[in-house]
Parts: C-alpha cells; sequence; structure tokens
C-alpha cells in the first residue's frame, strides 16, 4: 500500500498534485487562460493571506476554508484509502500548522510554496505515523499467531487451541468476526476487506486487532485453565 | 473537532500577526546576546596571560575565525529551517566553514606533529572543556531555540542539532580566549569533539523540544 508521500518512485509535490486535481488549475487547450487564471487565483490568496496577517479575520476565514477545500482534494485523490475522517485530521493538521506558522510568510512572496511546503511536512508525518501504525498491528497480528503455532505443540494443544478459537470466534462481534475472517483467513488485504465490507481500512484494522486481542486472550486462558 | 469548527475558531482568534524578520537579520540579534554573553563569562572566569600574544598569531586567529563562522552559519541555517519556502542550500552553509575550523585543526595536528613528534600529538583527558562550552553555549542556546519556536518545526532534528551546534562553537570560541589548551589534536578531540556532541544530542531531542501543535512526539 502506497505511503501519503514521500518514498519510492516520482512523487508530485503538493503544488503539483494540486494543479493536477483542480480543474481550475488543469491545464487545457486554452492553457493561457488558465494560466492566467491560476496566477489570479493564487494572488487571490496572496492576498488574503497578507489581510489575514494584518488580522483580517474574515479574509482569514475564507483562506482557511480555501486551503481545507484544497488539501481535502489532494489528499483524497493521493491517498483514496483514506477514509473521511482521516483525511479530516491530515487537514486540520495543516491548517492548525498555517495557524501556527503564519508569522513566517514573507508578504513579498507567493503564498502557494509556502503552504506546499506545509502541506508536505504535514503529509510525510502523516504517512511515518501510518507506516508505524501499521507496523504495529502487523507486530499485534504475528504475536496472535505465534501463539497459536507455538513449535512443539502436541496435536492436543492443537486441538484444544483449534476449539477455543472457535469458541472464541462465537463471542467476537459479527464486525470482528467478518473482519478477522476477510483478513486473516480468507487472506485478503485490508483495502480489499475494506471495500468488500464497505468500510474504512483503519475500521478494519482496528476489527482485525481487537479479534486478534480476544482469540489470543482465548486461548491463553483456556491453556491455563487445561493446565 | 469538525474542520469548519476549527476553521471558526482560527479564524475568530487570530489577531494581527508581526511577520518575522528574514533569518540574516535575526541571525545578528542572536550573536549580539550570544557573544555579550561569552564576553561576560571570559570576564567572569578571567582571560588567559598569553592572549595578547595569540591575538597576533595567525593560526589561533584562523581557527577562531572559523568557529565564530561555524556558529554564525550554523544559527542563520537553523533560522532558516524554520521558514517554509526558504531556499534548501541554508541547511549546507555551514558546511564551509566547519570544514575550514576541522582542517585547520587537522593541519595543525600535523604540524605538531612535524615541529614535537610523538609529543605533539599526546592526548589527555581534559572534561573541563566539554563543561566549559556547555556552559557559554547554555544561554545562546535558549536564545536561538526562544527564536526557532516562533518558526515553523519542519525538520526539527536537523534544526536543534545546527541551533546547538552555533551555541556550542561560540562556548568552544569563548574557551580558547581563558583556556591554555593550543595543541590541535586536544582541541580536535576535546573541544570540537564536544562541540559535534552536544550537536548531536540536541538533534535526537529535536522532536520533542520543536513540534507542531496538536502532534505527540
Amino acid at each position: 500500500m502506497p505511503p501519503v508521500s514521500g518514498g519510492e518512485g516520482r512523487q508530485l509535490s503538493p503544488d503539483q498534485e494540486l494543479k493536477r486535481h483542480d480543474p481550475d488549475m488543469t491545464p487545457t487547450r486554452e492553457g493561457d487562460q488558465t494560466r492566467a487564471t491560476t496566477q489570479s487565483r493564487h494572488a487571490a490568496l496572496d492576498a488574503l493571506m497578507r489581510a489575514a496577517q494584518h488580522g483580517d479575520s474574515r479574509a482569514y476565514h475564507t483562506l482557511l476554508q480555501e486551503v481545507a477545500d484544497r488539501m481535502r482534494r489532494l489528499v483524497a485523490a493521493r491517498a483514496p484509502w483514506l477514509g473521511k475522517a482521516d483525511i479530516e485530521d491530515i487537514v486540520q493538521d495543516v491548517l492548525l500548522s498555517l495557524h501556527m506558522a503564519r508569522a513566517t510568510w514573507d508578504p513579498a512572496r507567493p503564498f502557494m510554496p509556502w503552504i506546499a511546503a506545509i502541506a508536505r511536512n504535514r503529509l510525510t508525518d502523516h504517512a511515518r505515523r501510518y507506516k508505524r501504525r501499521q507496523a504495529f498491528d502487523q507486530a499485534a497480528s504475528d504475536l496472535a499467531e505465534v501463539f497459536s503455532t507455538t513449535p512443539g505443540q502436541s496435536h492436543a494443544e492443537g486441538v484444544v487451541n483449534l476449539i477455543s478459537v472457535r469458541r472464541a470466534m462465537s463471542d467476537l462481534s459479527p464486525g470482528e468476526r467478518r473482519a478477522f475472517s476477510m483478513v486473516r483467513l480468507q487472506e485478503m488485504s485490508l483495502a480489499e476487506a475494506a471495500e468488500k465490507g464497505q468500510t474504512t481500512i483503519g475500521a478494519i484494522k482496528v476489527a482485525v486487532h481487537r479479534a486478534s486481542r480476544k482469540l489470543k486472550q482465548a486461548i491463553n486462558r483456556d491453556g491455563k485453565e487445561s493446565e | 473537532m469538525k474542520t469548519d469548527a476549527l476553521i471558526d475558531a482560527l479564524a475568530r482568534d487570530a489577531g494581527p500577526v508581526r511577520v518575522l524578520p528574514p533569518a540574516v537579520r535575526r541571525v545578528w540579534a542572536w550573536l549580539a546576546i550570544a557573544l555579550s554573553f561569552a564576553a561576560a563569562m571570559v570576564w567572569a572566569i578571567g582571560p588567559r596571560p598569553d592572549l595578547a600574544e595569540r591575538m597576533v598569531e595567525a593560526r589561533f586567529l584562523f581557527e577562531q575565525g572559523a568557529a565564530l563562522a561555524t556558529a554564525i552559519a550554523a544559527a542563520l541555517a537553523a533560522l532558516a529551517l524554520t521558514v517554509p519556502d526558504a531556499a534548501r542550500f541554508w541547511r549546507w552553509l555551514p558546511v564551509i566553514p566547519a570544514g575550514a575550523w576541522l582542517g585547520t585543526l587537522g593541519l595543525g595536528c600535523l604540524r605538531d606533529w612535524a615541529q614535537m613528534g610523538a609529543e605533539g600529538l599526546r592526548l589527555t583527558p581534559d572534561p573541563q572543556c566539554f563543561a566549559y562550552i556547555a556552559l557559554i553555549g547554555s544561554l545562546p542556546m535558549m536564545a536561538l531555540v526562544l527564536m526557532l519556536r516562533k518558526g515553523a518545526p519542519l525538520r526539527p532534528s536537523w534544526t536543534l542539532a545546527l541551533a546547538a551546534l552555533a551555541a556550542a562553537a561560540i562556548g568552544n570560541f569563548a574557551l580558547r580566549l581563558f583556556h591554555m589548551q593550543d595543541a590541535a589534536l586536544m582541541v580536535l578531540v576535546w573541544q570540537a569533539g564536544a562541540v559535534a556532541l552536544i550537536a548531536g544530542i540536541a538533534g535526537l531531542c529535536g522532536r520533542h523540544v520543536l513540534r507542531w501543535p496538536g502532534v505527540p512526539a
């Protein structure tokens, strides 16, 4: 699964991505006209930011709204597997970062490269955290698998484990059972499972993680009872 | 919190902001603070008795000049790193003076060896250097961190490492004015080494000191 940004291959900057997905900024046959429109839109953003730095809260509100819309489009296009909540998290982080760093914008310079640098930085942070979370989930599921297939397990222990797992499966919520079955038993990818279950990858991961934990606990509990 | 509510809150609370002056101008303000503190420390500890002789020695002046230039370039680079659309080349700026500094010390080692043989390269423990550099660099470091926190923490580890390099280089610059230690190898290992160590430790703490709002370290 590709990260939000950074990593392998040639990746477009948020500014370039923005142009790719913003209908007003996409080069068309009327190239000159589009360029002129783009320039005037960028100049409008420069003017809004300049006014915002002078304390014009209405201009600042419009600017934040505009940045939020653009970021939403960019992230949805760049990371289509993210759920709405994850996209809004990123958008809000970019807005907060813009707010915190707004004194660093030099009014003599264009606004777009400045906000693009912030957006790129925040997207990279999110990608890093996303990878870390993914690695954690993988470690958790690996742990669960290791517990159920410890070398030296006797046939009887295997049978007990199987019975325990079956019993524990019935204790899972329908969502957890379905997610666990799709990802761990049918070996579907998180994206496939999310699409089939009509939910987000994040929700599937959480459900699989919870299910793995419950199953592990059930095996441990049954193992202790049989000792 | 919904994004629209966040936008409302940010717009409502945002008053006028004072645009940060360019890094080139801010670095002089920092240098004034750092050098004043360093001068006060040298005065308090007492300058070395042979300072007048050293001040006319080309090697000493070049080493001191390179240390000071490293401090200025590193502080400038750190400040520039907190400006989102600043050019990338700023972060590499300290490489030139730091290279010149290490190069001079390296050549000094060769000269000492040529003049005095193995005796010129004798390495004895000198832990005071680290303590003095850290002590004299402390206030410049705090001042620079306060200035950096007004910017955007885009590269926190690099930024803090560069800030610590700047502060420690000032510490080393001042140390040479009261500490009677001119053997190139000793200066290279105990003084430049202390500067590098301080910068490295600061780099590891970067994400905890400089961070975006609302994001855990």
